[in-house]
């Protein structure tokens, strides 16, 4: 029943996984391997479908179509083998418990746990062992959802937006922890919508967008997969000397349009080959405030995701509207990692 | 220590951790029971100290009652706050994590039940051989198993808030109809002939016949076998369709 049954297959492994909630798809025929010992984000607005995957993936859900299998097996056969721990995104906690009385029941339940002492360790929670769970900071408890996560020892270690909560210092903490666990050869998976954590603490990241799964690599071929320059310049005050968007498109190297049309405006150009772009925009004169930039992840990001319709599908119930929020959560990441 | 035990535990220190459990749980049990039986010049209904020992009997029972029943609130509290997604990502079989719920009831329906077993006792002077006590505290701990089991089905269908308002007014039906506040001999003929088949009736008809020096009757244990299954299939179907939704 442990890992003696299969040690090749994949950690994790989708094919053609579908899920949907009503008419939304919230998981849209993902295809996604694992291999063991791999530390992966997963990388999407709120609402792309990251927690719909990882109900599926820790048998929390059962997919409409397709088949979720974690070490070769049902996901919920390897959660009953004891190699899978999680830290779900809306648990709260339970009330009149203290940490330790917590993470030790939750260790009992495991064949191969960790000691309870090393599970607080790593959570950074030893001074706060005694307190009671529904009596700490919001950051505090974040911290003993990872002591939960990590307390049975698990091969694959899940983590559902795992830093939400934490101010600078604990992220920084948490993700020494995570590492540390990783390097003893396990497999971590977690998601975010913070890009800079997916680039900097995972050696995959697999981009996910209204429940597809957009982009998957290391940053650097996302990066370049979303082409190569950005190639911007301030558009003309005289209405007759505009280029239109359309033309600007067919202009050599460039990929996409990202804004233009605004008089007065800024004109943004994604291109693969930035030289050629320039030369023509020369010709045409449009080289006000001209600026040529490597593409960065973040332009990646956004060239990948695109919000849909205004009324695209909506998945995980949020209360920010999802045109701005990734945005958003990206200038707060760049204030604080 | 294996995880069921570990799982009886932590549920059993967060019941009587919880303040309010303890004091209204057993508070309004000792309280009515003080009451019914010392105003009014201390007859109460019937009169006496057969009085004072029945109603003993029958706030005992109720407060045992009130313990099981509440076992929904919690569950239901849990599911709110994502704990029941938890416990079904750790190895622990769902089915333990019920059987955990049901062993912790068991053991919460103590405080209230030995809390009027000594005010009877010391205040009103109940006496009792030894073995009736101890026989009193191991049938009605072991009897309110079914309630406990209509709590989990309740702490499974139901949202924080209705669970709580549905188990005090099964608790107050059941406890009313049951004569565990007032004898049966007060009801109308119809309703007595009823109240003799409801679960906290034959529950209070362990400890009643005890306290008489006789074995519980062999109607009394079938029918409230008849309601273990009604209440234990009831926690096993809303288990069931909870598991499907959460």
């Amino acid at each position: 029943m442990t890992q003696t049954a299969d040690t090749t297959s994949p950690a994790v492994s989708f094919t053609g996984v579908v899920k949907s909630f009503g008419a939304v798809r919230a998981v849209d025929g993902a295809h996604l391997a694992v291999p063991r010992g791999e530390t992966v984000a997963l990388l999407g607005r709120n609402g792309a479908g990251k927690s719909t995957a990882i109900g599926l993936l820790l048998g929390l859900d059962v997919p409409d179509a397709g088949t979720v299998r974690v070490f070769g097996g049902p996901p919920a056969r390897a959660v009953t083998d004891g190699r899978v721990g999680a830290m779900l995104q809306d648990g709260r906690p339970i009330r009149r418990v203290t940490v330790r009385e917590l993470v030790t029941f939750v260790a009992s339940t495991f064949p191969r746990p960790l000691p309870v002492a090393e599970a607080l360790e790593l959570a950074g929670l030893t001074a706060h062992a005694n307190r009671r769970v529904d009596k700490l900071s919001g950051g505090q408890t974040q911290r003993v959802r990872f002591a939960v996560a990590l307390a049975g020892r698990p091969e694959l270690l899940v983590l559902d937006e795992p830093t939400a909560a934490l101010d600078v210092e604990a992220r920084r903490a948490f993700w020494g922890s995570m590492r540390a666990y990783a390097e003893r050869g396990n497999t971590v998976l977690f998601s975010t919508h913070y890009l800079e954590e997916a680039d900097q603490h995972a050696g995959r990241i697999v981009v996910i967008d209204h429940g597809r799964i957009v982009a998957d690599g290391t940053g650097e071929r996302i990066k370049s997969s979303a082409g190569g320059h950005l190639v911007s310049f301030d558009l003309p005050d005289d209405a007759e000397a505009e280029p239109r968007a359309a033309d600007l498109g067919r202009l050599p190297g460039v990929v996409s349009v990202e804004s233009a049309g605004t008089r007065g405006g800024r004109a943004r150009l994604r291109t693969d080959d930035s030289d050629a772009t320039v030369m023509a925009l020369a010709r045409l004169g449009a080289i006000r405030r001209l600026e040529v930039v490597p593409a960065t992840l973040e332009d990646a990001f956004l060239a990948l995701t695109r919000p849909r319709t205004p009324t695209g599908p909506r998945t995980e119930p949020r209360n920010e509207p999802r045109s701005r929020t990734w945005s958003r959560s990206w200038s707060r990441a760049k204030e604080t990692v | 220590m294996p995880a069921l035990l570990e799982y009886v535990t932590l549920e059993v220190r967060r019941t009587l951790r919880d303040p309010g459990f303890v004091l209204f749980g057993t508070g309004m049990p000792v309280l009515m029971y003080l009451l019914l039986t010392n105003v009014g010049g201390g007859g109460g209904a019937q009169g006496g100290k057969e009085w004072e020992v029945a109603s003993m009997v029958g706030m005992a029972a109720y407060g045992a009652l009130g313990a099981a029943v509440g076992t929904g609130t919690g569950i239901a509290e849990d599911k709110s706050l994502g704990w029941l997604r938890q416990l079904r990502i750790t190895p622990m079989d769902p089915r333990q994590v019920v059987l955990g719920r049901a062993l912790a009831g068991s053991v919460t329906v103590l405080p209230a039940l030995l809390a009027v077993l000594t005010a009877g006792g010391l205040v009103n002077g109940v006496r009792l051989a030894p073995w009736q006590w101890a026989a009193l505290v191991l049938l009605l701990g072991a009897g309110a198993l079914p309630f406990t089991l209509l709590g989990i089905g309740n702490g499974y269908r139901l949202s924080a808030q209705s669970a709580g308002v549905v188990s005090v007014g099964c608790l107050t039906v059941m406890a009313v109809i049951g004569g565990l506040w007032f004898p049966v001999e007060l009801f109308p003929g119809w309703l007595r002939a009823l109240a003799v088949y409801t679960p906290a009736n034959r529950f209070a008809d362990l400890g009643w016949s005890l306290t008489r020096g006789t074995a519980p009757g062999v109607t009394t244990v079938l029918v409230l076998l008849g309601w273990l299954l009604v209440f234990g299939s009831y926690a096993v179907v809303s288990y069931r369709t909870s598991a499907r939704t959460t």
